[in-house]
């Protein structure tokens, strides 16, 4: 394997090739952030990278650890790899590489590289397709039947559901975000909201 | 084997088999007890309490793999990612139907069969239910009564332990229940309301369930953690394994045989009785045959008549104890898919705390005082309020932390009714044997001919209209009715196929579960209804085990098998 095909395999771009002097201790660096952390399956660094940001903007770190720290990363790419069928996967593929264009057209940058509020100007304007999508749907004909429509081939739309998933079903999420316990024990049926609890990420 | 070895065979160790092990050897009978499947030990098989990030898939099950093995198991709710082992390869299980009438057979080969994923709601026949058929001239008449199986009723609820609320109603008479569990903010204002709107004629209750409120014959209260279908290691809920065939075992005279298909029974013609049963080693392939004076036949609704008809023999050529022609006929599968939804406002700032693994009731109310001129018999609504959790959020175009601790919080408070309705006995809804369809033990399998009809579908749909207007006499709104067309067999509460009856020309089994045709056999399944009621049937399958044990050692002490 030569160098040139290693960082195909790691994703990177081609600048680093101009720097010969560096790209070992680059690999290193790279490696040594791989070693916590299980291979993907499918999602390359930059994709991951991508999703990573996209999904901690949605469920940041506040007072409970976020979407990164719990690595809904990890989950995602093995749903992506394992669990969708070829079109679904090919569907969200292409849809993590629009949100580059998209951010790219706008800010000449890629997603992972715009600013915070750059990335939230993108994601809102996600929102609001997925919203015409969900508008569209509720619209159309449909049977006798009460289920709230849901877009199910909006990439945004199928990027929250596994980005909620992930992160409300890890052990972080489960048990610090939702206070929820495996044997809880007792059934009350009716008792009050604690206060609410102030974000100190906001 | 020798003849001496065992004095009963019973065929199936779930919900009745498991009942059948207990009620005869607490008599004293010797007894095998044959199951297809593998042995279930609870400390090593039961998952209720693997958290979702100790899950491959976080809950969302091996999508991939269950459409490659389990197409139909996976269409259950119950079978999920930490238990689908529960329930049947369907690629070892094949079965057929005709085009256009799909039947869903949700099948379990384990210790235990389905009795461990079961829906464990239990509720009690009435006179209105055993002579339904012959006030309106369908099928044929019950041969028992309500006051038949009461003290059987009784006997089982008083074994397996059953936590409700006793109502007083003629149509669902109370039991020796537990305490019942409680009812959730939305569901105790939907009791009200109806109370309120509809007098005593609708009752919303909390469900009448098999899982234990208090300590209850050495098995714990529950602890709710929820998914009583994943097993339960303080054998909270009512299963065979967890109940009836660990008091079977604790006489001594248990011989538990798993991985034991049977493939037939055979037939002594001089003496017009079963003399055995051949059996098919699940694991080794061997053929083995074992022999008893007396065979209670409990391996669930269709594979009883899967295996009558299997043992087809030249005087009963049409399947054995089928002189009748009734067997596998009649088959009937609680129709359900009617109902509605509502948001119930009122309650924001409440919540509940806890799994509770049960229901909200609303027993039958259609065709009880007044005659409903769209269709015969009627329904009961299973009911639940909850409120959406953070699923809801997938749809919602906000991110951040505001939104991460909004969706954090429970949603409003969402009741849904969903129907389960009787389902009327037709001939034509059958099962025969599919000779070029065999499953992984190279045996014949079933062809399966069954679908609703006019009086179903129209049970349906007044399952929505009535819900819908409950919900508004509740204050509900955004009120969604719904109507979906799932087809037989998705109640998973098959039964008939071998129905009791007076007259032995017109169906298989007598008033007490006993083969017209041959003596010493018995069969307590789903199988024996001669008509569905709208009610969850395990509990009178297990009551019409009891009772069929205890006359079946009463004849066979007498030397009368």
């Amino acid at each position: 394997m030569d160098r040139r095909e290693v960082l195909k395999l790691l994703g990177l771009s081609s600048a680093l090739l101009a720097m010969p002097a560096e790209w070992v201790s680059a690999l290193r660096a790279i490696h040594a952030s791989l070693g916590s952390t299980p291979a993907l399956k499918i999602l390359n660094p930059h994709q991951d990278a991508t999703v990573m940001a996209m999904a901690e903007l949605i469920l940041p770190q506040t007072d409970t650890p976020g979407a990164k720290a719990v690595r809904v990363n990890e989950f995602i790419d093995r749903i992506v790899a394992d669990w969708y069928s070829d079109e679904d996967r090919v569907r969200f593929l292409a849809g993590l590489a629009t949100v580059d264009a998209r951010t790219r057209s706008l800010f000449q940058k890629d997603f992972v590289d715009a600013s915070p509020s750059q990335q939230s100007e993108i994601l809102r304007a996600l929102g609001e397709e997925m919203a015409q999508a969900t508008e569209t749907l509720a619209n159309a004909p449909r049977g006798y039947r009460g289920a709230d429509p849901e877009p199910e081939d909006n990439f945004y739309f199928m990027f929250r559901q596994l980005t909620l998933t992930g992160y409300f079903t890890s052990e972080a999420g489960f048990t610090e975000q939702l206070h929820e316990e495996i044997i809880p024990g007792r059934f009350d049926g009716c008792i009050p909201f604690g206060p609410p609890v102030a974000s100190k990420g906001s | 084997m020798a003849q001496t070895e065992f004095d009963a065979i019973v065929i199936g160790s779930g919900m009745t088999g498991g009942w059948a092990a207990k009620e005869l050897t607490e008599k004293g009978v010797r007894t095998l007890v044959l199951e297809a499947g593998r042995p279930i030990v609870p400390e090593k098989d039961y998952v209720e309490h693997v958290p979702p990030w100790e899950m491959s898939f976080r809950g969302m099950r091996d999508r991939k793999k269950i459409l490659r093995e389990q197409p139909i198991q996976g269409l259950c709710y119950a079978c999920e990612e930490t238990n689908a082992q529960f329930f049947v390869k369907d690629t070892e299980h094949p079965y057929t139907t005709e085009p256009g009438k799909p039947f869903r057979w949700i099948r379990g080969r384990q210790v235990g069969g389905r009795s461990i994923v079961w829906g464990r709601q239990c509720y009690r026949w009435s006179d209105l239910d055993f002579t339904a058929n012959v006030r309106e001239g369908i099928a044929v008449d019950w041969p028992i009564r309500y006051a038949d199986l009461a003290p059987w009723y009784d006997y089982v609820e008083d074994f397996i332990g059953i936590s409700g609320e006793p109502l007083g109603l003629g149509q669902l008479p109370d039991g020796k229940f537990l305490p019942p569990m409680q009812m959730n903010c939305a569901e105790l204002a939907v009791r009200q309301a109806m109370a309120r709107h509809f007098g005593g004629e609708r009752v919303l209750t909390i469900g009448r369930v098999a899982v234990l409120t208090e300590t209850h014959r050495g098995r714990a209260a529950c602890h709710y953690c929820g998914p009583c279908h994943r097993g339960c290691i303080t054998l909270s809920y009512f299963s065979s394994v967890n109940a009836t065939l660990p008091a079977a075992k604790k006489t001594g005279l248990l011989t538990l045989r798993p991985f034991s298909t049977v493939h037939s029974l055979i037939f002594d013609s001089n003496t017009r009785r079963i003399a055995g049963v051949r059996v098919i080693d699940s694991q080794t392939r061997a053929t083995l045959e074992f022999h008893a004076p007396l065979l209670f036949l409990c391996a669930s609704t269709l594979e009883s008549a899967r295996i009558l008809l299997n043992s087809a023999t030249t005087e009963f050529p049409g399947g054995l104890a089928n002189s009748s022609g009734e067997l596998g006929h009649n088959l009937m599968d609680h129709i359900k898919g009617g109902g509605a939804k509502g948001i119930i406002p009122g309650y924001e700032n409440r919540r509940s705390f806890g799994n509770r693994p049960n229901i909200a009731y609303m027993p039958r109310f259609r065709n009880v005082n007044e005659k409903h001129r769209a269709f015969l018999r009627g329904y009961g609504f299973q009911g639940e309020a909850d409120q959406d959790g953070w699923p809801r959020g997938a749809i919602s175009p906000a991110f951040g932390a505001g939104f991460k601790n909004a969706i954090s919080r429970p949603g409003p408070w969402q009741f849904t009714f969903s129907g389960y309705g009787e389902c009327l006995p037709n001939r034509n809804n059958f099962v025969e044997i599919d000779k070029n369809t065999v499953d992984a033990w190279g045996i014949p399998s079933l062809k399966i001919h069954c679908a609703f009809g006019e009086n179903e579908f129209s049970i349906r749909k007044d399952m929505s209209i009535a819900a819908a207007e409950m919900l508004s006499a509740a204050g509900a709104i955004s009120i969604q009715p719904f109507q979906d067309d799932d087809p037989p067999g998705f109640s998973v509460h098959e039964m008939g196929t071998a129905r009791m009856g007076r007259d032995p020309k017109t169906s298989v089994l007598n008033a007490w579960n006993q083969s017209h045709d041959i003596k010493n056999l018995f069969i307590t399944d789903g199988s024996c209804m001669a008509s569905s009621g709208c009610v969850n049937p395990s509990l009178t399958y297990m009551a019409l085990t009891a009772r069929a044990c205890d006359y079946a050692v009463s004849l066979l002490k007498r030397g009368e098998l």
